[in-house]
């Protein structure tokens, strides 16, 4: 039981944790919550269902076709909406974030309808019974795809030259751009790569629940943020790490808890972590210089 | 022109400084007196305010009661709080279970949903208010949701299904008076000694440590009034709408106060009220455009932000001295003089081998120094030799990995910042850390806080000891400001003075705290020979006329030679030298340490 649960979890954590990457590069580099990666999370899901309902686009093309598109939808928003705030308090950036988060949701309630869809099936779902762990195809399709786009997210990020450009620019924007960087290109490249990366969780959400929802951005959103601050915001691993403790606590509680507490936990989580781990679990206290 | 006739009234015998405040009182409650009648009777004589617009001017005032009070721990004290809805909920269930369940009278029953939110914001804010910035945001985010589940888990308040039947007990009135009530309040509190601690932790939330305000105490005092005014926002809320249920208390809820605020412009009370007209009015206006009313709502909160980044007011006032009726500023007070100093037994400060280590560096080591009543010492070494650190130990920003601290025989070691200020330690930033978007003249105020001073009830009514002690507070800031030739500057915004101006009022206002040891961090970095010669002048002369005993880094050694009576020579975090002016000079290791051991 405890393990089929952890199955069940990890599959549900992996899902945040590709949401949460979004939010800890984004706020990595221009230290913004951005409210709006939920949406754009809902959006590729959309996308992902209309790609494969109205276009009969397969699986395996609908998903970096969606991707694509999220990654465009994110650059937009951030040219649009972000940057010219960029010098204004950071709190304005915030409620901007939260007005394009409403906006996205709005439009897609007005235009995607209320009603929560089924999600088109892809393939047969095959279970496997593995000495009591039931594990399904969908399961492991959804494990795979997640941990193979974070491989890649991290070789992104750690091992290329761009990636290097990004860790630079957030460490110092102004730096890096005497450096010959440019922040702004930068700043959209990240947007790009976690837009891109929210959408594919977006889809993935759809195939596992077989649901979706033009509302389904919010609590998504607000657990994956959370996963990204349990790990330490702004650090990739730590938004992994965050995300699947997410996903295997709140399977947990519902599971053998109450389903009633299912969204209390990762708010509880977060603050038990922050009270001890002040910057997330992997991340480092810096102490201000006096 | 104001302040002259404000010294006049005092000379005509004092009474009249009484008149205008009582003027000032009268004007406000007629005002807000004359507002009532005025909607009331346009509601009446039905001109522009039907039936329908007075219930939407009833959720304005419930929001500017949300909003005013965020606005006290967001936009005042700088604490970034994403939780509000949840104190709303806290206050909206307790009033509204008192009023249907129990039967008990509205105004108990809101009272009741006040004080249960204020436990709320005690409970979440002891732990939460360590955490600093986003951090904060996201912790009280998590506080409001978990408040929220909470409530979805009580049976006995219907759990998910709700509350419905509340009685509708939320009037025009009961709301307008309550709003009017929560701006004065928070309001009197903002301008009072409490409140203004609570505007330098905004600022500068080290420097008003050091500066001996009790920055955990104070932000969790406006975390509770805060919560406080939400709970009872949520008591109208819930008596207006008669049906609660969890959901309209999520996260959205605390956004929408924070729009308000934002959009208002942070820590201005007047663009709250503003701004929660429009965010209310907005969404009933918008309902001509049926299904696209939300995302225009949002387009607009978009370009709002776009356009006015900092808020319709920013921080700016609506205020009676705009409408030119009397700044009630006395005289500065000619004869405050300071109580005068026992010359107690020599040692001010001593250290017993303190070593700081920051991870495997040691920056401090084994450093032991004595300073006597009335020295005036100088701490040099090169850059990273441990100076710095060195004051944050003395001043508790840093605590030392071993050894003993002791001023006045105590021992601080381990004492708050704050603590240590008021045991009489003030000190300077090498870096001016200014409150430097308040005036000049509040740098200096903020010092004012311990002693026997007016009590938070009499400053949120204004009443008692208030007036005369703010008087008080006046005049002797004013004289710290003249004594550093920064009178007539004031009323200026701290971070526009030149440099050297910042410096000085850095010192005026460390020796407005009334130390009796004063340590000054590079007090000539970046000045001039000019201005270095007329600094010179100045910390002679406190340190005479304070009666102080200070220590001071500082790289000009013309200054530290001419000026100090003793030196101590840091160098790698090792004590090298410790002697007067001429023998340090001549110091061997000294000169080996500053131009390398080829120069000796």
């Amino acid at each position: 039981m405890v393990i089929q649960q952890l199955v069940n979890g990890l599959a549900l954590g992996s899902v945040y944790a590709l949401i949460a990457l979004g939010y800890t590069m984004v706020y990595g580099i221009i230290r913004l919550i951005n409210f709006a990666h939920g949406d754009i999370f809902m959006l590729g899901a959309y996308y992902g269902y209309f790609a494969i309902t109205m276009f009969n686009i397969p699986f395996a093309l609908a998903l970096p076709l969606t991707m694509v598109l999220a990654a465009v939808t994110g650059m937009a928003v951030e040219r649009l909406a972000y940057k010219p705030l960029r010098q204004a308090p950071r709190i304005a950036s915030l409620i901007t974030a939260i007005g394009v988060s409403l906006l996205l949701q709005n439009l897609g309630l007005k235009f995607f309808e209320a009603r929560p869809r089924p999600y088109p099936r892809i393939m047969r779902t095959v279970v496997w019974d593995l000495g009591g762990v039931v594990v399904s195809n969908v399961q492991l399709i959804m494990l795979a795809l997640a941990i193979a786009l974070m491989v890649l997210i991290s070789l992104i990020v750690y091992r290329t030259k761009i990636g290097k450009a990004m860790r630079a620019v957030s460490f110092d924007k102004d730096a890096a751009r005497l450096m010959g960087i440019d922040a702004d290109m930068v700043i959209s490249i990240t947007f790009a790569l976690g837009s891109a990366l929210a959408a594919a969780g977006g889809m993935l959400v759809g195939f596992y629940y077989n649901r979706i929802s033009p509302t389904m951005g919010s609590m998504y959103g607000l657990k994956a943020f959370v996963a990204a601050v349990v790990g330490g915001i702004g650090i990739v691993p730590g938004a992994m790490l965050g995300g699947l403790i997410m996903g295997v606590a709140e399977v947990f509680v519902i599971a053998f808890v109450s389903s009633m507490l299912k969204d209390a936990i990762a708010f509880a989580i977060l603050i038990v972590i922050l009270l001890f781990k002040p910057a997330g679990l992997l991340g480092r206290a810096v102490r201000e210089k006096v | 022109m104001t302040e002259a006739k404000a010294v006049d009234a005092k000379r005509a015998g004092g009474k009249a400084v009484d008149t205008t405040r009582l003027a000032r009182v009268a004007v406000t409650l007629g005002g807000l007196a004359a507002g009532y009648v005025l909607v009331v009777g346009l509601h009446r004589a039905e001109i522009l305010i039907n039936d329908y617009y007075l219930q939407i001017l009833i959720w304005v005032g419930i929001n500017v009661i949300m909003g005013v009070s965020l606005n006290l721990i967001n936009g005042f004290t700088g604490q970034f709080s994403l939780g509000h809805a949840g104190f709303m909920a806290i206050g909206a269930y307790v009033a509204a279970s008192m009023t249907k369940l129990m039967g008990m009278p509205f105004a108990l029953s809101l009272a009741a949903g006040g004080i249960a939110a204020a436990a709320g914001g005690l409970v979440v804010g002891i732990p939460t208010l360590r955490l600093a910035g986003d951090y904060l945001a996201i912790a009280t985010l998590g506080f409001g949701e978990i408040i929220r589940v909470i409530i979805l888990n009580l049976d006995v308040v219907g759990g998910p299904r709700g509350l419905p039947g509340i009685p509708a007990h939320t009037t025009f009135l009961w709301v307008y008076v309550i709003a009017a009530a929560t701006v004065v309040v928070v309001r009197n509190l903002i301008w009072s000694r409490q409140g203004r601690a609570l505007v330098a932790i905004r600022e500068d939330e080290t420097a008003a440590e050091t500066m001996g305000v009790d920055t955990t105490r104070s932000k969790i005092m406006a975390f509770v009034v805060g919560a406080f005014f939400a709970g009872v926002a949520g008591g109208l809320y819930a008596h207006k709408i008669t049906f609660i249920d969890p959901s309209q208390f999520d996260f959205m809820k605390s956004i929408e106060a924070l729009v308000i605020i934002v959009l208002g412009g942070l820590g201005s009370i007047t663009g709250t009220v503003m701004a929660a007209f429009v965010v209310t009015f907005l969404p009933e206006i918008l309902r001509a455009f049926a299904d696209y009313r939300m995302i225009i709502y949002s387009l607009m909160l978009i370009l709002m932000m776009l356009y006015r980044p900092r808020g319709l007011m920013g921080t700016a006032e609506f205020s009676f001295r705009q409408l030119g009726l009397g700044d009630r500023r006395p005289a500065p007070d000619k004869g405050g003089q300071r109580a005068g100093r026992s010359d107690g037994p020599p040692p001010v400060l001593e250290t017993r081998g303190v070593c700081m280590d920051f991870g495997g560096l040691r920056a401090v080591s084994d450093f032991s120094m004595t300073l006597r009543q009335g020295e005036l010492v100088g701490l040099i070494g090169p850059n990273g030799a441990g100076k710095t650190t060195v004051f944050n130990m003395l001043t508790g920003l840093a605590e030392a990995t071993s050894g003993r601290v002791c001023f006045m025989g105590e021992d601080i070691t381990r004492r708050r910042p704050s603590e240590i200020n008021d045991m009489g330690v003030a000190r300077t930033f090498q870096n001016i850390r200014l409150f430097s978007n308040l005036s000049v003249l509040d740098n200096v105020r903020i010092a004012f806080r311990g002693e026997r001073l007016y009590s938070m009830t009499e400053a949120l009514l204004r009443a008692g000891r208030y007036a005369t002690q703010e008087e008080q507070i006046y005049g002797k800031s004013m004289e710290f400001l003249r004594l550093f030739g920064l009178d007539d500057r004031a009323s200026e915004i701290a971070g526009k003075l030149p440099y050297g101006a910042q410096r000085r009022l850095e010192m005026a206002r460390a020796l407005a705290t009334k130390p009796k040891l004063l340590l000054l961090d590079e007090p000539a970095a970046g000045m001039n020979p000019q201005e270095t010669q007329e600094l010179l002048e100045l910390i002679r002369w406190i340190h005479e006329r304070f009666d102080l005993t200070v220590l001071l880094i500082e790289h000009d050694m013309s200054l530290v030679m001419k000026l100090c009576q003793r030196i101590i020579v840091l160098d790698y975090g090792v004590t090298i030298a410790d002697g007067a002016p001429a023998e340090i000079v001549k110091n061997r290791r000294v000169i080996e340490a500053y131009l390398g051991e080829e120069a000796v």
